[in-house]
């Protein structure tokens, strides 16, 4: 693996009285797509910006392969950034802009010109090379953000919300371009969004980052699958996410089945934990909606780890692979569901509004949040 | 200058990993307190300053002379109850700066409103015609309007520096004005017809208080551009129309006593007054001069 | 379609020409009046008499009037550079500033105080009496006065005084459009903050450094109180010769001549300008430059 391991030891920053970061400490792998994920203002692009080094912590450390990197000017740091607004030089031509970094070193001339003609390709812009920036659109702009970062062939490439400006459909091409690049070139990426489903798709690892606090750090899967924090949870994805206390503990397979209290169900619920929780603690518990199942009928065997609910279905969302339910318990508790479209039918989805229906899910497929926020 | 930056002359350290915080002033800084540029900018506001506070500070002198012997308001005394030709020329001043720029005002708002919101035949040549006497030098202007008036055989006097004022401070009005309505919106006008104004409501209920910002400041801007003029008024003035600059002049000219300095921080004191009043629109005034 | 087109025609017009009649007689005529006079033959007390001549153009070579015309330029020249190269930091600190405000202020407000009063002020401090030479006395440095003024040194401090406020403030205003994230994208790519400057600010602010330049060198150029408070004997520039010309020497052909090539200068210098923002508002693909107001107090 190409790229630097960038360790990240301690670092805060304040401005004023608002902490912009708060003792962070992460450690980015050699060659990683790593991610840092989080809503505006949690810290990302400070820290983003500490790495680049237009900013510098109060307190704290930066290492690039073990060594202490925060005494190094922008220009010394063998780190490139692709920027939110791209920030090409108006002045220049997409040619001009690409090759702005190598003709600030003494390099030949053809030298110049034949690496910057190889990245403009990898980029796919062979076209457009002496237009202006202003007259480009806006993944174009993107595209040439990228190789203008990339031609210095930098350790580590900094991407700072890149895709934010771009619409929808652009957004996922270009997300795959980037894996593609990256895949291709090898070097470390640190990739700052507010965009869960971005970090998911294309991270080896992210960093869920709120109120300058990194939350947790894992793979995609782990994040999703096994939040450490209710935000983490409400965060990425969606999810149903209760207040719950633990009722009972008891050994279950290789792990324990665990029942809770959760008082906005009125219920007991029972999920299945790698941790033997005390009586009476205090947890957060939370059901992906695409775990529950939907049904009209009352289900004819309901096993002993099946926990099942009845309701009114208040808002169905049909979305074509998808469809989304708003469903209203008994208890006046609305709970999302959501049924894959695996089959066809054109005559609509089964389930409509008013309908009764039965929600249920797995005690596997539940999860305890141990970490309660505040 | 990056000659200033220290950051540049310290070797990466090579201690083991972990073992050391890195200090304040180890650390990279882009944002320096003293930067290059922050110091020159300190040195020439000194440098635009030192002087008026000099002649502020020799307002309080009792002597007349550059050695200081005490405090006094001898010369506040002498400008307010002493000097009545000072005061007859500040009447012609204010007289004049009145009445050109409410007529420039009035002029140039519309014109403004005309070219940047309607586009008709002659649009670049009224644009281009008023920005021509921002650039050209006073002298000329002056020169050239003391020519016209003897053509014309125009009696050189109050009324002839009125027209002269009027003219160079429409131009500033109006470009004060267009930047204010270079924020709007055209479709606000179409907006305005749709739901049934007349042309002359879309004017006074629409336009007129969207521009009001800019119309105020552009006001204020002329009339202290006209208190202020020495050059052009200084040529096209007769017997009589002696203006507060001109009589300043004068003063310089035909021995200095120390009420320029009292007469000068008023002048001052007045001009800090007005900036206050028009701290909002700063920028703009900055952008159009 | 038809009617609205004519429609707003008609109202340009009304709204537009009352200004445009007004600046088309009171100052494009009179200019109209000296390009006639300066072809004019001189007449005795003042005046022109109606007949054609070059004499206006002869008599500029003259010379003692050459002398002047190189004075004036090697002293707007030099007024000028230094005026710019004090004004692209100040409008670079101030455009970076978090005061903004106080700072247009300080500089508007010496900016708009009468400039006899500025003139006189810097007589009160270099006279040979004056603030500087009593201050340097007193505390012994020298014994006799200094003759800080009436000399060349003195119309080039004092004109640079009076044109800093003109300079800075259309090159603060493009730099506060300026996006500060490119040097931040120039020095991630290598550029140390010097070269950041030179090849990504300048390029930018183009536009605002010429109508600074403009906005300097012009009435420089044309001075004419500044030279006659402040300068000596010999520090005559163009607008004094002008005026001379005018009041004393009665040669109205003469007086015209020289302010045409005046007016020709700065017609030039403005065609320059307006052709320079222009391409950079064409380049950034914005048509009207948008100003944002004081917000960020």
């Amino acid at each position: 693996m190409k790229g630097y391991d960038v360790q990240i030891e301690n670092v805060s920053r304040a401005y004023g009285s608002f902490k912009a970061l708060d003792d962070v400490s992460i450690d980015i792998k050699k060659g990683e797509f790593f991610s840092l994920l989080g809503p505006s203002g949690c810290g990302k692009t400070t820290l983003l910006r500490i790495i680049a080094g237009f900013d510098s912590p109060d307190t704290g450390i930066l290492l690039f392969d073990g060594k202490e990197i925060l005494s190094q000017p922008p220009e010394k740091r063998h780190v490139n950034t692709v920027f939110q607004s791209y920030a090409l030089f108006p002045h220049l031509t997409v040619y001009e802009n690409v090759a702005f970094p190598l003709r600030l070193k003494k390099i030949d001339k053809n030298l110049i010109d034949s690496k910057v003609r190889e990245y403009l390709h990898l980029v796919q812009l062979d076209s457009h090379i002496h237009k202006k920036p202003g007259k480009l659109s806006g993944g174009q702009k993107q595209r040439v953000a990228i190789a203008r970062a990339l031609i210095n062939e930098p350790s580590v490439l900094l991407l700072d919300e890149p895709l934010s400006a771009l619409d929808a459909k652009l957004r996922q091409n270009l997300l795959v371009e980037l894996d593609h690049l990256h895949d291709q070139i090898g070097i470390t990426f640190i990739y700052v969004t507010h965009d869960q489903s971005e970090a998911l798709s294309v991270s080896d690892r992210i960093a869920v980052m709120n109120q300058g606090k990194v939350l947790q750090v894992g793979t995609p899967y782990e994040i999703y699958e096994s939040p450490a924090t209710d935000f983490v949870a409400r965060f990425i994805g969606e999810t149903n996410l209760f207040e719950a206390t633990v009722v009972n503990c008891d050994p279950y397979e290789d792990y324990f089945m665990t029942t809770l209290d959760i008082p906005a169900l009125n219920s007991l619920v029972k999920v299945t934990d790698y941790d033997n929780l005390e009586k009476g603690q205090r947890v957060s518990f939370t059901v992906r909606p695409e775990k529950l199942k939907i049904t009209g009928e009352r289900p004819n065997k309901v096993g002993k780890d099946i926990n099942l609910f009845h309701g009114i279905v208040e808002e169905p969302i049909y979305s074509g692979f998808q469809s989304k339910y708003y469903v209203l318990l008994e208890n006046s508790t609305v709970i999302k569901v959501i049924q894959q479209h695996a089959n066809y039918m054109d005559e609509g989805p089964e389930i409509d509004w008013k309908d009764s229906v039965f929600v249920s899910w797995s005690a596997e497929d539940g999860y305890i949040v141990e970490v309660v926020d505040s | 200058m990056s000659s200033l930056d220290p950051s540049f002359l310290i070797k990466a350290p090579t201690h083991p990993v972990g073992v050391y915080k890195v200090s304040k002033n180890q650390v990279f800084k882009d944002h320096r307190r003293f930067g290059f540029s922050n110091i020159v900018l300190v040195l020439t506001i000194l440098f635009l300053f030192t002087p008026l506070i000099v002649v502020i500070t020799y307002s309080f002198n009792s002597s007349k002379g550059m050695m200081w012997t005490g405090f006094s308001l001898k010369w506040y005394a002498a400008l307010l109850f002493d000097s009545e030709e000072l005061w007859r020329a500040f009447l012609n001043s204010f007289i004049i700066a009145i009445s050109s720029s409410a007529v420039a005002t009035v002029l140039a708002s519309l014109a403004a409103v005309g070219i940047k919101w309607y586009s008709f035949k002659g649009r670049q040549f009224i644009q281009t015609l008023s920005f021509l006497p921002m650039v050209l030098p006073e002298v000329i202007i002056g020169i050239s309007m003391l020519i016209f008036f003897t053509a014309i055989k125009l009696p050189l006097g109050m009324f002839s520096i009125f027209i002269a004022h009027t003219t160079f401070n429409l131009p500033f009005v109006f470009l004060l004005v267009s930047a204010r309505l270079d924020e709007f919106d055209f479709t606000i006008l179409e907006a305005a017809r749709d739901l049934g104004a007349s042309e002359r409501q879309t004017l006074m209920k629409v336009i007129v208080p969207s521009i009001m910002p800019g119309v105020m400041s552009g006001l204020l801007m002329s009339i202290t551009m006209s208190l202020e003029d020495f050059v052009i008024t200084f040529f096209v003035s007769g017997p009589g129309s002696t203006t507060l600059p001109l009589y300043v002049y004068s003063m310089i000219r035909y021995g200095v006593s120390p009420v320029i300095n009292a007469l000068s921080f008023v002048l001052i004191l007045s001009i800090i007054l007005l900036a206050f009043a028009l701290r909002r629109f700063l920028k703009v005034i900055a952008a159009s001069s | 379609m038809m009617n609205n087109r004519k429609r707003e025609i008609r109202l340009g017009t009304t709204y537009s020409f009352p200004m445009g009649i007004w600046l088309f007689i009171f100052f494009l005529v009179p200019l109209l009046i000296i390009i006639l006079y300066s072809f004019m033959k001189k007449g005795l007390y003042g005046g022109v008499e109606w007949e054609f001549s070059l004499a206006a153009y002869r008599q500029m070579f003259n010379p003692n009037f050459m002398r002047v015309l190189v004075r004036t330029i090697v002293v707007s020249v030099a007024a000028t550079f230094f005026t710019m190269l004090l004004a692209l930091p100040c409008g670079y600190a101030m455009a970076r500033s978090r005061n903004q405000t106080l700072l247009l202020a300080l500089i508007i407000i010496p900016f708009w105080t009468n400039s006899l009063i500025r003139i006189y002020a810097w007589i009160a401090i270099l006279s040979s009496e004056g603030f500087l030479n009593e201050t340097l006395k007193f505390f012994h440095i020298i014994s006799e006065s200094l003759p800080l003024i009436y000399n060349q040194g003195a119309v080039v401090t004092v004109l640079i005084y009076m044109y800093i406020p003109f300079a800075i403030l259309p090159i603060f205003t493009t730099i506060d459009k300026f996006d500060f994230q490119l040097l931040e994208a120039a020095r991630d790519v290598g550029a140390n903050k010097t070269r950041a400057i030179i090849s990504v600010l300048l390029p930018n602010i183009r536009s605002g450094i010429i109508t600074s330049f403009i906005f300097t060198f012009i009435p420089i150029f044309g001075a004419y109180t500044v030279p006659l408070l402040v300068g000596g004997k010999d520090s005559y520039m163009i607008g004094n010769i002008i005026v001379d010309q005018v009041t004393k020497t009665r040669n109205w052909p003469l007086a015209s001549a020289f302010s045409l090539i005046l007016t020709l200068l700065s017609t030039l210098g403005v065609m320059w300008m307006m052709v320079s923002s222009a391409k950079e508002r064409s380049q950034s693909g914005k048509k009207n430059p948008s100003f944002r107001q004081g917000g960020n107090l």
